[in-house]
């Protein structure tokens, strides 16, 4: 008889911790258990499902990148509801049990919804998290014509690209002087910002809602704090995500912001591991504890996981609390590390030039690079990340670094 | 794979073939096979997109990579191209014109009494020469005309108050208008040679289409330096008529003394050929039953024309006479001798004999020849051959069983004499009239090298076969008629199956009307590389007899398996005289649209004259027929 | 040991010439010669890189089809894939341009196609037997071979200076 391992919750690290116990253990019983309907798929690519150019078959994971092997059983509609840590015993919502020698908490999170907005439980009222949130959309936005996007997060600028490409009208309400302010100083977003109003989004900045206004069809509007009214059909909340930790209540296992992790991605109990966005990791550049919902880090952090639960010990790095790379209205960023500069002691080098953006983020004393933030030209990205995650010594190419003229030959042993 | 296929994939000659299966037998290296280890050649090189003019260079401007458009001075793509092509035609200009001015300098010498062993031969040339320059003949002394011409030729290549003569004199008169109009007339030959080097060199000239008519007229002037080199060469040593020779490695004769002569200029094969004759008494006493000399490239080309002299091989396969072991001797003088040959000859127990204090060859002997002492020199370098027989004579040649008849040496005046025997008052008349009834639909001139990327002569053969049935009357210099004499396309046997029905019917009246008992060979061999002036000498008197300009003539050239810078230079006084030119090679040219454009396409605008850049053989001769009509066509033919 | 075959740079022979980034856009284009490679809209994309250092040392730099690869893990749409060659590959059709694996390269090898807006990168050349850039290169400084024997030659060479070292 194999090695019974139990996953609750089927996406990136829970899959890919699933696909590396399989590796690693041929004889193991692998169950994953999903809350989702939809077989476990690359959760990132939901806005192209919003405006029609994947379908789900196109998305999903298994027999792409890492996710290749077989024998895994995954059974969908299967959200975990309470675990007996003493039974290893881990009971559905649907109320069957399964045993389990090895556990993985990777149930990822939930999207927040702020408490002092009313009506978000109003029909046509989204926030982008699953698949079906995604197809909602696409139901929704054939009979939407203005959307009103909360929140000026990657997610939000994603969906609200994906709806502007349907030709509806989006405005955004940010509540920070700046969109993508987790990626930014407001101040560097000026090329995002340029490229985001010439591709027709509406960006309203420094103001909040209040209140979701609806009629017989749902949304028809959004009350605003300056005491504005925008009508709208269909509202989209991008106001962050928190850990989905719920099916845990009453148990006793440190959660502390998400499940606490030891370095080999184990919690605080006995054969219990945990990876992915509902997971405590620690950023190397901070040295501080972060909860992140960034699909690289829990495909890693699951490897890891795997490797742990079958046995081979593998200390997980961590990750940088901030590590984004993406394309929003034709321009490229990555963000990666300590990029938020205003009013700290770090030593930055920023240059801008017409079409391009970069800043340069190196510790208070000058020796050591802590983050660097691209906009346009994105050469090169995995360099800095190196450096930065590796904190490499940067004796001899820091005018490199600052100049954006580093690259992989400067790192070889002369 | 069979050797024998291996063998075709690099030469169409088959006595060249069979010298390769010599080679590979023996290990020695040739051409074929440092052209395989060259491989891959450097893309930049190919595209023209890289540049050493400068030391803060080398600069290549990488096509698919963004953000490197220019050089590290800011030139373009356009701009580095145009600079290239215009060194590669200040190149071939200086080459030309310095065989002309070798000439030059021996008439000059020997109309002061300093080169004895020089006369004039062909006093009725010196005349016309004389007369086209303005230079008064009646009641003169030859040698005092001779000394003004000359004294012209040298003026010639210095930047004067009048142009350069022997381009500007040679031409129609609407050509030239229209070079002037375009400012590409040359001052002086050495003047633009040395302008190119001056607009090309880093920091001055930086417009691509400047850049390129800077070469168009460095390319006129290259004209005048073939066309002088021609006048000279027949006033020396003769103006060409009709012969019959051989050409291919069969040449050779195992048991004589065989001495190649290899290179361009006449100033010493000459010489050679007729020293020879006094020292077969030597060559017997060393055992040999004579001494057989054969010529290569254009070297061959000059003494063919002339004496009938066999050319053994050309251009690409210059190595293979050596292989053979039957050469004794290899005398060079200069352009086109691979260095490779010093090699080959040590393997083979040859000797090479270098002449030039401008082209030695490390691993050969060296006699500094010279004017005033050229038979002296030429009873040198016979003597080292003779002795060099002494050591091989029991030793086994190899020569391939391999000749072709040949019937060369048609000069204008050849050709104008021929014709003068269809019709003695308008010897003209025939030839137009035929042209008109399309029996001659066009002519096309095949000039230039082999090159070891194309199997040899692949390129003439199909072409010139394509074009012949076509009833295109072909002319062929240089290693183009190297090329196709190997190819019996110079035997006049072969008239009627080569060529079409009307050509045939042209061919074989002229050839029956001076008494040869049959047709004139399929292709006319006008001489050597820069003999393609007499091309141009013909269409100058075909478009002057019937009032138009060169550029509506239905006359193509063509260059298919280019080597040498000088095919390039060529290529550009064609397409200013206003010919459709075909290349048979790339260029190194494309890494820039706009210089491929403006010399495919554009220039057609300015001057009537074109590229052709076309590697296949059977399109570019589609290209060429059309050019042909569609010239045709605007005569009202 | 596995028989696959690596790409393997030896800096000191490397000229900087770029053959090996024009042999590598050629291949990667349409007709796969470099003449229409050059009239081509949008250009192809070489995929190597030929970096300079002080001293004047050249460095071709090229996807090394890392063992546990970060771009693999990374790619958010499932675009990226290790092929029977074991050579890691982008499948263009499933790339969506998010540029999440140029962000953990730690080589810098992904590039970014600004036209069609997807990542482009080495694929070892699955049609050919050797890499294009490869066959390029004039001085061998890109070989292709297995690990083993490209260490073995490593060693052999190692003990031949050695042993000069001693002669000498």
């Amino acid at each position: 008889m194999g090695r019974k391992y139990v996953i609750v919750g089927g996406s990136a690290a829970g899959m890919a911790a699933a696909h590396t116990i399989r590796k690693k253990d041929r004889n193991g019983n692998i169950t994953v258990l999903s809350n989702e309907k939809a077989q476990p798929y690359f959760r990132p690519m939901i806005p192209y499902i919003i405006n029609g150019k994947k379908r789900p078959d196109d998305i999903f994971l298994s027999g792409s990148g890492i996710f290749t092997q077989g024998g895994i059983s995954v059974k969908t509609g299967f959200g975990a509801k309470s675990i007996d840590f003493q039974k290893k015993t881990v009971t559905t919502a649907s109320g069957e049990a399964f045993l389990y020698d090895k556990i993985l908490f990777s149930s990822g999170s939930t999207p927040y919804l702020p408490e002092n907005i009313e009506g978000l439980d109003s029909e046509g009222v989204f926030s982008l998290k699953t698949l079906s949130d995604a197809q909602g959309m696409a139901k929704r936005s054939e009979t939407a014509t203005h959307v009103v996007m909360l929140g000026g997060g990657i997610l939000n600028l994603k969906a609200a690209f994906a709806l502007l490409e349907k030709k509806l009208s989006v405005t955004m309400v940010v509540y920070s002087p700046e969109v993508l302010s987790q990626l930014m100083d407001p101040k560097d977003a000026f090329p995002i910002r340029n490229a985001l109003d010439n591709a027709g989004l509406n960006i309203i900045t420094g103001i909040s809602a209040t209140q979701v206004l609806t009629d017989s069809s749902g949304v028809c509007g959004v009350a605003l704090d300056n005491g504005s009214q925008i009508a709208c059909q269909m509202v989209c909340v991008g106001k962050g995500v928190v850990p989905d930790t719920g099916f845990l209540n009453g148990n006793d296992i440190k959660i502390d912001k998400g499940i606490f992790s030891d370095p080999y991605t184990q919690t605080s109990i006995k054969d219990a591991y945990t990876a992915g966005d509902v997971a405590v990791a620690i950023d190397p550049v901070t040295g501080e504890k972060t909860v992140t919902s960034l699909w690289t880090h829990a495909v890693e952090m699951g490897i890891c996981a795997g490797l742990n639960m079958t046995g081979s010990k593998t200390v997980y790095t961590g990750t940088l609390g901030i590590m984004n790379a993406t394309q929003v209205a034709d321009v490229p960023l990555v963000s990666m590390g300590i990029v938020h500069t205003k009013n700290s002691e770090y030593e930055t080098h920023a240059k801008k030039t017409r079409l391009t953006y970069r800043k340069i983020v190196f510790s208070k004393d000058g020796t050591r690079l802590i983050g660097a933030l691209f906009i346009g030209d994105i050469k090169n990205a995995g360099i800095y990340r190196y450096v930065i995650r590796e904190k490499k010594n940067i004796n001899g190419i820091k005018s490199h670094l600052i100049n954006h003229t580093v690259h992989y030959g400067h790192f070889m042993q002369p | 794979m069979s050797l024998r296929n291996q063998f075709e994939e690099k030469t169409k000659d088959p006595a060249v073939q069979k010298m390769l299966g010599i080679a590979s037998e023996q290990e020695i290296e040739t051409v074929w096979d440092r052209y395989e280890n060259m491989l891959p050649q450097c893309g930049f090189g190919e595209t023209g997109l890289c540049c050493r003019h400068c030391l803060q260079g080398p600069c290549r401007i990488n096509p698919f990579e963004e953000g490197q458009e220019t050089g590290i001075c800011g030139a373009t793509a356009d701009v580095m191209v145009a600079r290239g092509l215009d060194r590669a035609i200040a190149a071939g200009t200086a080459a030309h014109s310095g065989h002309a001015k070798h000439l030059a300098h021996t008439l000059l010498k020997m109309a002061t009494g300093e080169a004895k062993d020089y006369k004039i031969t062909d006093a009725v040339k010196l005349n016309k020469v004389a007369n086209r320059l303005g230079i008064a003949v009646d009641n003169r002394e030859e040698k005092e005309i001779a000394l003004d011409v000359a004294r012209a030729a040298l003026a010639d290549f210095n930047e004067k108050e009048t142009p350069v003569l022997w381009a500007a004199g040679v031409v129609t008169p609407g050509r030239v208008k229209v070079l002037s109009d375009l400012g590409l007339v040359p001052k002086g030959i050495d003047h633009e040679v040395s302008e190119i080097m001056h607009r090309t060199l880093y920091g001055v000239d930086a417009d691509p289409v400047n850049l390129l008519l800077g070469g168009l007229r460095c390319g006129v002037a290259d004209l005048a330096g073939c066309y002088m080199g021609t006048d000279l060469a027949d006033i020396l040593f003769g103006t060409p008529t009709p012969l019959a020779s051989e050409a291919n490695l069969g040449t050779l004769k195992p048991d004589h003394v065989n001495i190649a002569l290899h290179g361009h200029n006449p100033v010493l094969s000459e010489i050679i050929v007729k020293v020879a004759q006094d020292m077969k008494d030597e060559a017997a006493k060393a055992g040999a039953a004579g001494i057989n000399i054969v010529g290569i490239c254009c070297t061959g080309n000059e003494l063919m024309e002339r004496h009938g002299i066999p050319s053994c091989t050309h251009s690409v396969s210059q190595e293979m006479a050596l292989l053979t072991g039957a050469v004794d001797a290899m005398i060079v003088d200069y352009q086109c001798i691979m260095p490779s040959i010093a090699s080959v000859a040590e393997c083979m127990g040859s000797k090479i004999i270098t002449t030039m204090d401008i082209c030695k060859i490390s691993g050969a002997d060296h006699i500094a020849v010279k004017e005033e002492t050229a038979a002296e020199n030429a009873k040198q370098a016979i003597s080292s051959a003779i002795s060099i027989f002494q050591t091989r004579k029991n030793r086994n040649c190899r020569i391939p069983d391999i000749t072709n008849k040949v019937i060369a040496g048609f000069s204008t005046e050849s050709i104008i004499a021929a014709l003068s025997k269809l019709d003695a008052q308008d010897p003209l008349k025939p030839l137009v009239d035929n042209i008109k009834a399309g029996n001659i639909r066009g002519v096309c001139l095949f000039a230039g090298c082999n090159n070891v990327k194309i199997p040899q002569d692949t390129n003439y053969i199909q072409m010139a076969e394509r074009l012949l049935k076509e009833n295109v009357l072909v002319l062929a210099t240089g290693c183009g008629a190297g090329s196709l004499m190997r190819h019996d396309f110079l035997d006049p046997s072969k008239t009627k199956e080569r060529c079409g029905e009307g050509l045939f019917a042209v061919l074989n009246a002229i050839g029956e009307a001076n008494g040869l008992g049959g047709p004139l060979p399929p292709v006319l061999h006008l001489g050597s590389c820069v003999d393609n002036s007499r091309a141009v000498e013909i269409t100058v008197a075909l478009a002057n007899y019937l009032g138009v300009d060169i550029d509506q003539l239905p006359v193509v050239a063509s260059a298919p398996e280019a080597t040498s810078e000088k095919a390039i230079s060529i290529g550009c006084y064609a397409v200013a005289a206003g010919l459709p030119t075909h290349v048979g090679v790339m260029i190194p040219v494309t890494g820039s649209a706009l210089v491929t454009s403006v010399l495919t396409e554009k220039v057609k605008e300015l001057t009537g004259g074109y590229f052709i850049v076309d590697p296949d053989p059977q399109s570019a001769a589609d290209k060429l027929i059309s050019a042909i009509d569609e010239r045709r066509k605007g005569l009202g033919l | 040991m596995s028989d696959l075959k690596e790409i393997f740079v030896n800096t000191q022979h490397c000229t900087g010439c770029l053959s090996c980034k024009l042999a590598c856009a050629v291949q990667h284009s349409k007709n796969k010669d470099l003449f229409s490679a050059l009239s081509q809209d949008p250009k192809p994309k070489s995929r190597l890189y030929v970096e300079w250092l002080w001293g004047n040392t050249k460095v071709p730099v090229l996807c090394r089809h890392c063992e546990d690869a970060p771009c693999v893990n990374a790619c958010i749409s499932g675009a990226i894939t290790r092929a029977e060659n074991n050579a890691v590959i982008t499948n263009t059709d499933k790339c969506i341009g998010c540029w999440t694996c140029v962000m953990v390269c730690p080589y810098g090898v992904i590039g970014r196609d600004k036209d069609l807006k997807i990542a482009y990168r080495c694929d070892r050349c699955p049609d050919q037997d050797h890499p294009a850039c490869v066959d390029a290169c004039p001085t061998e400084a890109l070989t292709y071979a297995t690990v083993d024997k490209f260490s073995a030659e490593k060693r052999q060479a190692a003990s031949r200076e050695v042993a000069q070292g001693q002669g000498g």
